[in-house]
């Protein structure tokens, strides 16, 4: 019987959050649907990197250059990459650094490839 | 909003960098019960983001996380950070201690109590936004801590950037997600208050001179800091417009300061030795590259200043003499830098591959409508007695250090928030006696 109530309870409760998140949803709709596009842009981006990476070292014009990227951008992407263990710094070649796919990146992109 | 809830305190510190943490251990070590209130989400202001501090070159991160940490486990302080200070006035009231401020606590749209961040959200949050703490050259996530040491290290979560996709409320180990979180007002009744509130630089977008903050590799002393910093955005020195290790950078010193059309007339008082700084910094990391000082003078007035200027100039650094009149985007990302040569040589133009403009300091707060205290004519908080003490402002309960009364350096800052601490134990002790 406790039990029973203690279930309704958190139905409820679970109900109510259901019915403030869609409330909350319909508030942000505009911003909502301005990150949803931004995020599938930088998806997008960030895959067309990872590819250009798969099984090779790059710098970061070279990259920038392959997927049509402007360089300034290809390097905001890069430097977040790296921060987030998603690309690996390698050695220099003239005055640019190359890049590689981390470890775990590349199990990754083999297993989407 | 949520309903009001009134606390009280000795001291309330308006700002919770180098100035007023120094302030608050003063007095928190003295017994008196302080809070800090802070604008940003984490305590450490300014220095905290710098790099190394002149003329010891010391990191100012092992400096500042120490002081950081000492407030935020001190027993007689209490840090009220992510706030909006609404008003802050002498107090009239029959609760009144001197007096009040209201404050608005901004929602993180994270429980405090429960988050252990442990930055699960982050590393599942899929959007990347521009992360303004490495001064926008690399990016965060959405719902992101500031910065590794940030105190507190709690996240927050970027609305304008949310999709409400849950996967940080799904990934939290303590349901400390919260997506209703509302800002909550409450007020700080204290006998005085410091303020403490630092200083900003001139965007470089108001420079039009130096090209409005367009030219890709033109970046101002902060970016610089950031670049030089072991966290920094790119963990070295590389152009913000492709990646390139530059091999020839110049400062422009007074870019802004000194400068009755950019609206700064004075002296900022620490570029001269901050470029020299990061000259010294960049020559150390990037030996092979041509670093040039573009000064109308060098104003070395600390101890040992004068040493560090003459010990840059043995290591190599550049020093011209001459005002930069105009910087143009060159070929292949460079900038081209015209300046009027006073060796006599006449207009000169050089390529180089990265320009630090030295940005004038402008105050950090603007107490108007917010607060009473006098302002000078350099919109800095006015000092009444800037030569006995430099602290005191036009009421009788307010003391002001470090930046706020006007650009100082680290060791100034330091020295006067000791002084502020003082003044005001003073003024409670005097109270009391009074009483």
């Amino acid at each position: 019987m406790e039990n029973n109530d203690k279930d309704k309870g958190a139905d409820k409760a679970k109900e109510a959050k259901k019915a403030a998140m869609k409330e909350l949803r319909a508030q942000r709709k505009t911003m909502i649907a301005a990150a949803s596009t931004k995020m599938k842009e930088q998806k997008k981006d960030i895959k067309a990197i990872k590819k250009n990476l798969n099984g090779q070292t790059a710098t970061i014009p070279e990259i920038a250059e392959a997927i049509d990227m402007p360089k300034d951008k290809t390097l905001w992407y890069m430097a977040t990459m790296k921060k987030y263990g998603q690309i690996v710094e390698g050695p220099k070649e003239g005055v640019f650094f190359k890049y590689f796919l981390s470890e775990s990146d590349k199990t990754q992109e083999k297993a989407e490839v | 909003m949520v309903s009001t809830h009134i606390k009280k305190f000795d001291t309330l510190v308006v700002g919770g960098g180098i100035a007023g943490l120094q302030t608050a251990l003063d007095l928190g070590d003295q017994g008196y019960k302080v809070a800090i209130v802070e604008k940003d989400a984490s305590i450490g202001g300014k220095m905290i983001r710098l790099s190394k501090v002149f003329p010891t070159l010391d990191c100012a991160s092992c400096i500042t996380t120490p002081k950081m940490s000492a407030a935020a486990h001190h027993e007689n302080i209490t840090l009220f950070t992510y706030c909006n200070l609404t008003s802050l006035d002498h107090d009239t009231s029959s609760e009144a201690l001197g007096v009040k401020a209201v404050i608005i606590q901004n929602p993180r749209y994270v429980d405090p109590d429960k988050c252990i961040g442990c930055r699960q959200c982050e590393y599942v949050c899929p959007i990347y936004v521009s992360d303004e703490e490495q001064g926008g050259l690399s990016a965060t996530k959405a719902i992101s801590i500031p910065f590794s040491n940030a105190i507190p290290q709690l996240p927050i979560m970027d609305i304008e950037n949310c999709m409400l996709c849950g996967q940080c409320e799904k990934v939290c180990p303590t349901n400390a997600i919260d997506y209703f979180q509302k800002p909550e007002e409450f007020i700080i009744l204290a006998k005085t208050a410091i303020i403490t509130t630092g200083f900003e630089l001139l965007p470089k977008e108001d420079n039009f001179q130096y090209g409005n903050g367009k030219i890709p590799n033109v970046v101002d002393s902060l970016q610089m800091e950031r670049l030089l910093a072991p966290h920094g955005p790119y963990n070295r020195v590389l152009r913000p417009s492709d990646g390139m290790e530059p091999d020839s950078i110049a400062y422009v010193q007074c870019a802004g300061s000194r400068d009755k059309s950019m609206g700064v007339s004075y002296c900022s008082r620490v570029c001269c030795m901050y470029a020299i700084k990061q000259a010294m910094l960049l020559s150390g990391s990037l030996p092979l590259a041509d670093i040039t000082i573009y000064y109308m003078d060098i104003r070395a007035f600390g101890k040992g200043y004068e040493q560090f200027y003459q010990n840059a100039k043995a290591m190599g650094i550049e020093f011209i003499k001459g005002k930069v009149a105009k910087i143009d985007e060159g070929e292949n990302g460079s900038a081209i830098v015209r300046y009027e040569n006073q060796d006599g040589s006449g207009i000169v133009t050089a390529n180089h591959d990265l320009v630090v403009l030295s940005m004038g300091m402008i105050p950090g707060w603007n107490p108007e409508p917010i607060c009473p205290v006098s302002k000078d004519s350099d919109h800095f908080i006015t000092s009444i007695k800037p030569k006995i003490s430099p602290v005191l402002t036009n009421m009788n309960d307010f003391f002001v250090a470090g930046a706020a009364a006007g650009p100082k350096d680290i060791v100034d800052t330091v020295t006067e928030s000791g002084s502020a601490a003082m003044e005001a134990a003073k003024f409670m002790s005097n109270s009391i006696m009074e009483n």
